[in-house]
């Protein structure tokens, strides 16, 4: 079988968009690259994972209105039903998540209430290290389970990241992985090639076959010897020139329109790595920011509460709406989570304390949308806010088998049940 | 060239290395001694190490004739003014780099740095900087020294007891966290030991504690009782424990097999045959400047089995750069980009330290070393200039540009190019001639194609 070097390149980077962008790529390392085997198919559902900062008011955001212990709990902060974005007769959206409301109606959204663990822990470090780690005792834990997801993706030598970060506090502890180095991406700026070197290597090019290593191995019909260590470098700097090159392209094509919003320019971000087409199955985003983080409302809320709802809710519709356009929506999965959620009374500062369990967002094309699970009962707390019903690891577990297919044992270390929120 | 371990004869392996008319001694493999045993070198100790040939270069690494101690003593007090109370380690970070461009005796640096990768000290969980600065310090104290004083003296002080979880070893609840890291990462290793080893040596360092950042022994605290490790009953403590590990054969197979990866190979593992006659003086002595000077100075070192079959890591590549065009840069924003490639100094990724090799390449970070060589050789902030490879080639009376482009590719790559590479090379080159701009410029850019040349990322 003889292939052309668009075959070769493709096969030996497994990217398509690739292609188009051969043309311009220097022909001394594509015709290295044609040595190298093909790498596995790849499996190219996506997870977005956002960290919502601080311990999100579950509470005042998917609203139980009609239940009188909650207006009894929160004098100031109860939010009337006729503000709410209802969902059915009990229970309704924060005002500010009106295309949280409207993504819910398309059936793109699901919210999975009640989820948390056992005797949730209420300092913000500690909680956050466990919804980060997936370990109860996270003291031990040493990667992130993401990390770990990562490192189950990845398959050294491999010129391709499984997995980014993209913010702008440093890269949290939930990315750290024994062997993926995970970037930290700020500004896609990062992915440009500084220097002349491209030009000179492009100045370079040629047109001929002649010298291609592999030409030997396909006369005989047999695969291609492994890589030289040589050989890696040489593939993963044809890789690098052929990233940059993507990301420049997928800047420019972008047409999704975002709200002038920090979080909505970071999913913009991640919306155009994933058009780039560079293999990058896990992103990592947060809203909230640094310790203790925005969501950590003890006082005067309902301001702040209300505008990062919107801030939060806006963002991901604009992003559903960006990733629909090229009909990547049923390819992307993005799960919101925060360290726990809030004591269901107010604490007389118009503010709310650290609780326990919280409602988690999952939006996506194959999300089976609609609330799922059932609303913790208000009269049955644990530390003061809402008892846990759902171990927050069933989630991540679910994630893990059944949309990115990664043996969610290997991840988690042991094994969870499923919950229901994924189209089959 | 991938070698069979099993087929290789460690006699002829490990025998010095005798240059000779097949096999003989040039800048090719005097640059390959100088990254393996330091961070790459300059033109200067490329021309002595030409002239001295291998046996008396290896001992000049090992043993330098300089003034370390007083470069050592500097920096040591400089670390010793950290702020006592923060956990971060970026100015640490920073030193250690500062130590790493400007030490004559590179081997020690690049020796700690091995410890470093093999004792990690992870930081899920929190411990102070000065702690992390005293165990750097110690373990650099150490680093040519003993393996058992070595090992000793790091499990006996705060940084790795609280790492490893070891903080509080009570009597009553001794720390079985401790107790298994020490057998799983330090010594005997995976499948060398049971579960009733890891009581015996959680029993063993009880009444180790650390106290407001410092280490101490509470007599009280100690199990003075019989326990059995590794096959040894007795009244052991942490001291016995350290040498009962160390007695295994395991424990100095292990460290023969990464330090034969961290300066040999680490494309094909080494066979048990092929060890062999090291892990058994290893095992006898403990001398690791022993060791490193078998392996520096070894037939097997100096052949295919070994050249370029390493990727360096991005302290490697940085310093590297950085020590060939015989200058120091700015080491905090330094430290930061390398912490992006993934070598964050001080905050190895876990208790296995960085798995390296083909792990610290990917597209993304080929676009940061690209980016950083770039930094660094185009004469820009943060690193302000401070490298000027016209200026370098001039000095070494390379007063051309073309003469220039020449001895850069000797100094980068010691002109041994693949066919893929000489191509642009030389098409650059040419390009370099007809060039009417800033030579300082050009060569600039001569400089950043070498540094980003596929084989400038082996080592």
């Amino acid at each position: 079988m003889v292939l052309s070097r668009r075959d070769f390149l493709k096969q030996s980077i497994g990217s398509s968009a690739l292609v188009s962008a051969s043309a311009s790529l220097p022909c001394f390392l594509a015709r290295t690259a044609a040595a190298v085997p093909s790498q596995v198919p790849r499996d190219d559902t996506i997870l977005v994972v956002v960290q919502l900062a601080g311990g999100n008011d579950g509470l005042n955001t998917v609203v139980p209105f009609r239940d009188d212990l909650y207006a009894k709990n929160r004098p100031t902060l109860c939010l009337s039903g006729e503000k709410l974005h209802k969902i059915d007769g009990d229970f309704g959206f924060h005002p500010q998540l009106k295309a949280f409301y409207k993504l819910y109606q398309e059936g793109l959204l699901a919210v999975l209430q009640g989820v948390g663990y056992p005797n949730p822990n209420q300092d913000h470090p500690h909680a956050m290290r466990v919804w980060q780690s997936s370990h109860i005792k996270p003291d031990a834990s040493q990667t992130g389970w993401l990390g770990r997801a990562a490192d189950q993706i990845y398959h050294p030598p491999s010129a391709r990241v499984p997995a980014v970060y993209v913010g702008q506090i440093p890269k949290p502890f939930t990315m750290r992985a024994e062997r993926a180095i995970v970037p930290w991406v700020r500004s896609l700026d990062q992915y440009g090639l500084k220097g002349s070197v491209g030009e000179i290597r492009s100045a370079a090019s040629d047109d001929s076959d002649q010298g291609r290593p592999s030409s030997r191995h396909e006369a005989a019909g047999s695969p291609p010897p492994p890589d030289t260590l040589l050989q890696f470098v040489q593939r993963v700097a044809v890789a690098a020139q052929a990233t940059s090159q993507q990301v420049e392209a997928a800047a420019k094509a972008s047409r999704g329109e975002y709200p002038r919003l920090q979080f909505a320019q970071t999913l913009r971000t991640i919306a155009q790595l994933i058009r780039a087409d560079l293999g990058i199955r896990i992103f990592y985003a947060e809203l909230g920011g640094e310790e203790p983080g925005g969501f950590d409302t003890h006082a005067g809320q309902a301001l702040n509460h209300g505008a990062l709802l919107e801030q939060l809710s806006e963002s991901v519709a604009a992003l559903a709406n960006d990733l629909k356009q090229d009909k990547l929506l049923d390819r992307v999965i993005l799960m919101t989570f925060s360290e726990f959620g809030r004591t269901v009374a107010e604490n007389g500062r118009r503010g709310t304390d650290h609780g326990s369990a919280q409602p988690l967002f999952v939006m996506g094309g194959k999300v089976r949308g609609g609330l799922i699970g059932k609303h913790p009962p208000l009269d049955d707390l644990e530390g003061n806010g809402q008892r846990a019903h759902t171990d927050f690891r069933r989630v991540y577990a679910t994630l893990l088998d059944d949309w990115l297919k990664i043996d969610s044992r290997s991840v988690l270390g042991e094994k969870f049940r499923r919950v229901d929120f994924l189209r089959t | 060239m991938p070698l069979d371990t099993e087929k290789t004869d460690p006699a002829w392996a490990w025998a010095a290395y005798q240059p000779d008319a097949q096999r003989p001694w040039d800048l090719r493999l005097a640059g390959h001694l100088y990254r393996r045993a330091g961070f790459g070198a300059s033109w200067p100790q490329l021309q002595q190490a030409l002239r001295e040939g291998p046996a008396k270069t290896v001992e000049r690494l090992l043993r330098p004739t300089e003034d370390v101690a007083a470069l050592n003593r500097l920096h040591d007090e400089f670390e010793g003014a950290m702020d006592p109370e923060s956990e971060s380690t970026d100015t640490l970070r920073a030193w250690w780099l500062r130590r790493m461009m400007e030490t004559p005796h590179p081997l020690l640096e690049k020796m700690t740095l091995f410890w470093h990768n093999h004792l990690a000290i992870p930081r899920n969980r929190a411990v102070h900087g000065l702690s992390v600065a005293k165990h750097l310090q110690l373990v650099r104290s150490h680093a040519l020294g003993k393996h058992d004083q070595l090992l000793d003296a790091a499990v006996h002080d705060s940084a790795m007891l609280v790492a490893l979880g070891g903080k509080v070893n009570r009597k009553a609840q001794p720390s079985l966290d401790f107790a298994r890291a020490f057998l799983e990462e330090l010594t005997v290793g995976p499948g060398h030991y049971s579960e009733s080893d890891v009581q015996g040596v959680a029993r063993a360092f009880t009444g180790l504690m650390v106290v407001r950042h410092r280490f101490r022994f509470v007599e009280r605290e100690h199990d003075d009782g019989p326990k059995k490790i590794l096959g040894r009953q007795g009244p052991w403590n942490g001291h016995d424990a350290v040498k009962i590990a160390l007695a295994q054969p395991s424990t100095a197979r292990r460290v023969v097999a990464k330090l034969y990866r961290w300066l040999i190979s680490e494309t094909e593992p080494p066979s048990d045959t092929l060890l062999a006659p090291l892990v058994e003086a290893f095992a006898n002595d403990y001398d690791i400047s022993g060791l490193v000077g078998t392996m520096l100075r070894s037939n097997l070192f100096y052949s295919q089995a070994a050249y370029r079959q390493r990727i360096k890591s991005p302290v490697e590549f940085a310093v590297g750069i950085v020590r060939a065009m015989e200058t120091l840069v700015s080491a905090e924003p330094l430290g930061h980009e390398l912490a992006e490639m993934g070598q964050d100094l001080c905050h190895p990724p876990t208790l296995k330290g960085w798995a390296g090799g083909t792990c610290w390449l990917t597209d993304a970070t080929w676009i940061r070393r690209n980016n950083l060589a770039w930094a660094m050789l185009s004469g820009a902030e943060p690193y302000a200039g401070k490298l000027d490879p016209w200026a370098v080639a001039r000095k070494h009376g390379f007063g051309t540009l073309v003469k220039a482009g020449r001895f850069l590719a000797d100094l980068f790559l010691q002109g041994d190019l693949s066919a893929a590479s000489r191509e642009p090379w030389e098409r650059a080159i040419a390009q370099v001639e007809a060039a009417k701009g800033n030579p300082s410029t050009t060569v600039r850019t001569l400089a950043h194609l070498a540094a980003t040349l596929p084989e400038f990322q082996l080592a």
